[in-house]
C-alpha cells in the first residue's frame, strides 16, 4: 500500500477509536453525571429522564443544596473532613519521610531487622485493629470533644508502613554525589534530609499525598467509631445519616454527594502536575 | 565508620522516633491487645473483667455458620473482583496509553470514580440499582432494559446482590489500578518492542510476548493489593444492603462490627480479627511464591 | 498577581502544618469549658419532633440560666443509634442524658450504665405517669427510664379510596379480622388501588419488630420466652409461623410494596391504607382531613397493639447529676416537655396532667391511640438480648417479604440469637433451651 493510503486508514481508525472512547467514557461516567443532574432536580423528577421533564423548568431546583447543607451540617462536617485529611497528610509526610530517610541513608544497628518489621505491617488491614485501636484512643483521651476527636481521627494514621517503604525506595534511588557534596560542605544530617534529599523526591511525596488523600477522604469505619459527638462527624458520615434519617430526600442526598466530592476534585486539579506516573512504578520494583 | 557516619547513626533514632513511636502505639500495641483479648471472654463494656478461655473463641468462630458465611461471601467478592478488575485495568491502561494530549482526558474519566469516595458512591449506587417502583426506575435497570434485560431488584435478589456490589466496586476502583499499570507500561523496554516489530510480530504478539512479561511485577502487585482490599469489604454492604438479603452480602468486617457493637463480644471479635489477619498474611505469601516475584 | 489579602505569609507557606494546627486550636478553643454543659443525646425522629426537642432544650437553657446549666443536644439517626450508644459506652463517653427505645432499657440497666431514678420521683409524680410508661422503664423493680409519651400503631385508611373499591370500614374503634383485611385488600387491588403501605424501606431494624410483632402476638405467638431467655422454639412456634406467613401473603399477592421509594405514599394519595404510627397522625389529618379514618391493626386471633417508645435515662457515670435530673424532669413534665412533644408528634401523653391540653384526644384518631393503650397494648420483650433479637428478626422479615421460606428463615434467626444467649448465660439456659 502507498504511504498516503495507509495514513488515511490509520487516521480513520484513530477517529473511530476516539469516538468509541467518547461513547465509553460517557457510559462510564453515567452514574456521576446522573448524580450531578439529579442533585438539581425536584424530588418527583429525580428518576425521570424523559425529554418533557428535562425541559420543564419547574423540575429543576437548587434547593437541594441548601437543604443538604443544613440538614447534614455540612459546614462543620467539611471542616472536620478537610482538617482530618490535611493533618494526616501533613503529619504523615513529616514522620514517614524522616523514618524513610533514616532507613535509607543512616546506618545503625538493627536497621534491617527493624525495617523488616515495618514492612510486615504493610499488609495489616486497619479493620483488624480498629476496635482495639479504639480502646487505645480512648485510653489516651482521644475520644470526646472536637479537639481530642480530631487527634483521634488523625494520629493513628500519620505513620504508615507503606509510605515509609515507598519513600525509602525513592531515597535509595537518589544519587549519592549530591549528598556527599553537601557533607563536604559541612552540612549536618538534618540539613541533608531537609534541604537536599526531601526536595529531590517531590514527585514521590506528591504521590504519597494523593494516595493518603484518596484513602482518608473515604474513611468510614474509623470515623463511625470515633465520631461519637455531632461536631466530630465527617462529611461521609453526614452523607450516610442523610441517607437514613427521615425524611429521606433523594435530591438532598445527591446534592450532599456532590458537595462531598468537590474538595477532593479541587485538590486533584491542583496536584496533578506533580504526579509523574513513573514515580509510582519505582516503588514497586 | 567515618565520624560523620557515626553522628548520622546517633541521629537515626530521632528520625525514627515519631513514625515508629506512632506505629508502636497505634498499630503494634492494639495488635497485641487484640491477641490478648482473643483468648478471653472480654465483654465490650467490661474489658477489665476478662477471663482466660484459651482457644475457645477461635474454635467457636470456625464452627459458627454465620462467620463461615461472612468469610465465604467476602471470598466470593474477592474472586469476582480481582481477576475482573485487574484485567479491566490492564485493558484500560493499554487503551489510554497514548502520548497525544487529545487522549489525556480519558485517563481522568476512568480515574474519576476513584476520587469520588466509596461511601458517596455506595449511596449513589443504591439509587442507581433501584428497581421499578411506582413508575420510577434506577439508571442501571434503564440501561439494561436497552439491551433487552428485564427489570431486576439488584440489591434485593439474593443471587444478584453480591455481584451487583462487585460490579460497583470494580467500576470504582479500576481507575487506580489503571494508573499503576500505566506507570508499568512506561517501563516496557522500547528496544525490545522495536526489535519485535522488526521481526514482524503483530500487535497482539508484541503484547503477549513483550509487554505482559515486563509487566509481571506490576501484575503481582496489583493482584495482591486488590485481593487484600477486597477482603476489607465493609462500606458497600453496610450502606447498600446492611448485609442482606438473607445474609448474602454479609462481609467479614461487618460481622466483626456486629459482634462488637450488637453482641458486645470483644474477645470473639478479636479472635475473628486475628483469623482475618492470618488469612491476609497467607494470601500475600501465597501470591508472592506462586508468581515468584523477580527482584529487579 | 495574587491580591495582597490572599498572600499567605512566607512563614506560613513554609510550615503549613503550623498554620493548620493554629487554626484547629482556635476551633477547639472556642469549645473551651464554660459552665455546666449537659450533654444530651436524642434519636433523630421526624423533623417536627426533633424541632420540638430543640425548643424544649432552649426553654430549659433559658429557665436555668441562673444556675449556669446549658443543654448540648445531639441527634443521631435511628439506624445506628444503638451501635452509637454501645460505642459511647465502650468509650466511657456516654452523654449525661440520652433517650433510648423502651425495650433497650433492660440491656443498658443490665450492664450498670443507667442511674436508678426512684429517689428522684415523689409518689404523687409516679401516680401521674401512665402505667405502661413506668413498666417500660422498670427493670428488676427499679425505675431507670421515663418517657414523655407512649406510642401507637394503627391502620390509617382513606375513606374515599375504600368507598371507591366498595370496602366498608369497620365500626369506629373496632378492627378487622385478618381475613376481612385480606378481603379488603383484594377489593382494592381489583379497583386498581394499592391496598396498604408497610414501609419496608425503613432503614431502622426496630421498625420491623415494632410494627409486625403484633401480627405474631395476635396469632398467639411471641418472640422470646423472657424470663428464661429462650428464643429457640418461639419464633418457629406454630402460632408465630402462622402469623408471619399471613404477613408474607400480603407481599406475595401484591397488596404491599416490597421496595417502596417514597416515605409517605398514603399521604400522597397512592395507597389506601397506612400501617403506621402516631407520628403520622398530624400529617395525615392535615392532608386527608375528613377522609382520614383509623382502625386497630388486623388481628389473627386476639387483638394486640404495639406500645412503648423512646424514654430518657441518665448515665450512671454522669458528673452533672443535678442538672441531668433537672432535664429529665423538664422533658417529662406536662407543661414543659410532654405538651410540646405531643403537639409535634401526635403520640399519647405519658402524664395524665397533660391530657387536659389536648381536647382533640377525645376524637379519632387520637382516641384510638389512647384506648389501645388501655386494652390491647403489649410491650416488646424486655430482655438484655433485645438488640440482637430485633436485628435478626428484622433481617428475617425483610427476606420473608421477598419470598423466603418462612419457617426456615425464622429458624435461622432463632438459632443465631439463641447461640449468643447460650454463650452469655450458659448456666441459666442450659436446661431451659430445650423446648
Amino acid at each position: 500500500m502507498s504511504g498516503r493510503r495507509r495514513d488515511h486508514i490509520t487516521r480513520w481508525a484513530e477517529a473511530l477509536l476516539w469516538s468509541a472512547s467518547v461513547v465509553v467514557a460517557l457510559l462510564f461516567l453515567a452514574p456521576l453525571l446522573w448524580t450531578l443532574i439529579g442533585s438539581f432536580r425536584v424530588e418527583e423528577a429525580i428518576f425521570r429522564l424523559d425529554a418533557a421533564s428535562l425541559i420543564d423548568p419547574r423540575m429543576w431546583t437548587i434547593e437541594n443544596y441548601g437543604d443538604a447543607w443544613r440538614r447534614a451540617s455540612l459546614g462543620p462536617a467539611l471542616a472536620v473532613s478537610i482538617g482530618q485529611v490535611a493533618l494526616i497528610v501533613a503529619g504523615g509526610l513529616l514522620v514517614n519521610s524522616l523514618a524513610a530517610y533514616a532507613f535509607a541513608r543512616l546506618q545503625f544497628r538493627g536497621s534491617d531487622a527493624l525495617f523488616a518489621a515495618v514492612v510486615m505491617l504493610i499488609i495489616l488491614p486497619v479493620e483488624v485493629i480498629a476496635v482495639p485501636m479504639f480502646f487505645t484512643a480512648r485510653d489516651l483521651g482521644l475520644t470526646g470533644g472536637l479537639g481530642p476527636a480530631l487527634a483521634g481521627l488523625t494520629l493513628p494514621f500519620m505513620a504508615k508502613a507503606f509510605n515509609i517503604y515507598f519513600l525509602r525506595q525513592h531515597f535509595l534511588n537518589l544519587p549519592r554525589q549530591i549528598e556527599e557534596a553537601a557533607v563536604l560542605d559541612g552540612a549536618r544530617v538534618w540539613a541533608q534530609y531537609w534541604r537536599i534529599a526531601l526536595p529531590s523526591i517531590k514527585p514521590a511525596l506528591a504521590t504519597v499525598v494523593v494516595l493518603d488523600v484518596l484513602t482518608h477522604w473515604g474513611d468510614f469505619l474509623w470515623p463511625l467509631l470515633i465520631g461519637t459527638r455531632e461536631e466530630t462527624r465527617t462529611v461521609q458520615i453526614g452523607l450516610a445519616n442523610l441517607f437514613t434519617q427521615p425524611p429521606v430526600q433523594w435530591g438532598d442526598i445527591l446534592a450532599c454527594a456532590v458537595i462531598a466530592t468537590l474538595p477532593v476534585l479541587v485538590m486533584f486539579r491542583w496536584l496533578q502536575r506533580y504526579i509523574v506516573a513513573t514515580q509510582v512504578h519505582t516503588g514497586i520494583k | 565508620m567515618t565520624a560523620w557516619e557515626k553522628q548520622a547513626s546517633r541521629r537515626a533514632i530521632w528520625f525514627l522516633l515519631p513514625a515508629l513511636g506512632m506505629l508502636a502505639v497505634f498499630v503494634a500495641w492494639p495488635l497485641i491487645r487484640a491477641a490478648w483479648w482473643s483468648v478471653t471472654d472480654a465483654d465490650l463494656l467490661a474489658t477489665d473483667d476478662a477471663h482466660w478461655i484459651g482457644a475457645e473463641n477461635y474454635s467457636d468462630l470456625l464452627r459458627d455458620p454465620r462467620f463461615r458465611h461472612a468469610f465465604l461471601n467476602t471470598a466470593l467478592f474477592a474472586i469476582l473482583i480481582v481477576p475482573l478488575q485487574t484485567l479491566l485495568a490492564m485493558v484500560l491502561a493499554l487503551w489510554v496509553n497514548r502520548p497525544e494530549p487529545a487522549w489525556r482526558w480519558l485517563r481522568t474519566v476512568f480515574f474519576l470514580p476513584v476520587v469520588v469516595s466509596l461511601p458517596v458512591l455506595a449511596v449513589v449506587w443504591t439509587l442507581l440499582y433501584q428497581p421499578e417502583q411506582a413508575g420510577e426506575t434506577g439508571l442501571i435497570n434503564r440501561l439494561t432494559s436497552v439491551f433487552g434485560f428485564a427489570d431486576r431488584a439488584w440489591l434485593r435478589d439474593p443471587s444478584l446482590a453480591l455481584p451487583a456490589l462487585a460490579a460497583m466496586s470494580i467500576w470504582q476502583g479500576v481507575g487506580l489500578q489503571m494508573m499503576v499499570f500505566l506507570a508499568g507500561l512506561q517501563g516496557v523496554s522500547r528496544e525490545q518492542l522495536e526489535a519485535a516489530q522488526l521481526d514482524g510480530a503483530s500487535a497482539w504478539q508484541r503484547l503477549v510476548h513483550v509487554v505482559i512479561p515486563s509487566l509481571r511485577n506490576t501484575i503481582v502487585f496489583v493482584v495482591t493489593v486488590t485481593t487484600i482490599l477486597a477482603f476489607r469489604l465493609f462500606v458497600q454492604p453496610y450502606l447498600m444492603t446492611r448485609g442482606g438479603p438473607d445474609d448474602r452480602t454479609l462481609s467479614l468486617v461487618q460481622y466483626m462490627y456486629e459482634t462488637t457493637f450488637l453482641n458486645l463480644e470483644l474477645g470473639r471479635t478479636c479472635a475473628a480479627a486475628l483469623l482475618f489477619l492470618t488469612w491476609v498474611g497467607f494470601l500475600t505469601w501465597l501470591q508472592r511464591t506462586l508468581f515468584n516475584e523477580e527482584k529487579s | 498577581m495574587t491580591p495582597c489579602f490572599l498572600k499567605i505569609p512566607d512563614g506560613l507557606k513554609r510550615y503549613p502544618l503550623v498554620g493548620i494546627v493554629c487554626w484547629l486550636a482556635a476551633l477547639v478553643g472556642a469549645h473551651a469549658a464554660q459552665d455546666v454543659r449537659l450533654r444530651v443525646w436524642s434519636h433523630q425522629g421526624q423533623e417536627a419532633e426533633n424541632h420540638a426537642v430543640r425548643e424544649i432544650a432552649e426553654a430549659f437553657n433559658a429557665a436555668h440560666r441562673d444556675r449556669g446549666w446549658t443543654v448540648e443536644l445531639s441527634f443521631f439517626p435511628d439506624f445506628q443509634y444503638t451501635e452509637k450508644l454501645a460505642v459511647a459506652a465502650a468509650a466511657r463517653d456516654l452523654p449525661d442524658v440520652f433517650d433510648l427505645d423502651g425495650p433497650l432499657v433492660a440491656r443498658f440497666a443490665d450492664v450498670g450504665l443507667l442511674k436508678p431514678l426512684d429517689e428522684f420521683l415523689s409518689d404523687a409524680e409516679r401516680a401521674d405517669f401512665l402505667p405502661t410508661i413506668l413498666a417500660q422503664g422498670t427493670v428488676d423493680g427499679r425505675l431507670y427510664a421515663l418517657g414523655s409519651f407512649d406510642s401507637a400503631l394503627v391502620l390509617y385508611y382513606d375513606r374515599e379510596l375504600l368507598a371507591r373499591a366498595g370496602v366498608t370500614p369497620p365500626v369506629e374503634g373496632q378492627g378487622w379480622s385478618w381475613d376481612e383485611f385480606v378481603k379488603a385488600c383484594e377489593k382494592l387491588k381489583t379497583a386498581g388501588i394499592e391496598p396498604v403501605a408497610l414501609h419496608m424501606n425503613e432503614s431502622a431494624d426496630e421498625w420491623f419488630t415494632y410494627a409486625f410483632s403484633p401480627v405474631v402476638w395476635s396469632a398467639g405467638g411471641r418472640l422470646i420466652a423472657q424470663d428464661i431467655a429462650r428464643v429457640r422454639g418461639e419464633l418457629t412456634s406454630e402460632a408465630a409461623v402462622r402469623g408471619v406467613r399471613a404477613w408474607q401473603e400480603l407481599f406475595a399477592r401484591g397488596f404491599a410494596a416490597t421496595d417502596p421509594v417514597e416515605p409517605d405514599p398514603f399521604g400522597q394519595g397512592r395507597v389506601a391504607m397506612d400501617w403506621s404510627g402516631h407520628w403520622m397522625a398530624r400529617g395525615h389529618l392535615a392532608t386527608k382531613g375528613d377522609r382520614l379514618g383509623v382502625m386497630p391493626l388486623p388481628s389473627l386471633g386476639t387483638p394486640a397493639a404495639a406500645c412503648g417508645s423512646w424514654c430518657w435515662a441518665i448515665s450512671a457515670e454522669t458528673k452533672q447529676q443535678e442538672a441531668a435530673v433537672a432535664w429529665l424532669r423538664w422533658v417529662t413534665e406536662a407543661e414543659t416537655g410532654v405538651v410540646p412533644l405531643v403537639r409535634a408528634n401526635g403520640a399519647v401523653p405519658a402524664r395524665r396532667a397533660a391530657f387536659a391540653h389536648f381536647p382533640e384526644y377525645e376524637q379519632m384518631p387520637y382516641a384510638l391511640f389512647r384506648a389501645q393503650l388501655e386494652t390491647s397494648a403489649r410491650p416488646r420483650p424486655r430482655t438484655p438480648f433485645y438488640a440482637m433479637l430485633t436485628h435478626r428478626f428484622a433481617a428475617a422479615l425483610r427476606d420473608i417479604s421477598r419470598g423466603a421460606d418462612v419457617e426456615s428463615r425464622l429458624r435461622k434467626a432463632e438459632e443465631a440469637v439463641q447461640r449468643v444467649i447460650d454463650r452469655k448465660r450458659p448456666t441459666k439456659t442450659a436446661e431451659a433451651s430445650r423446648p
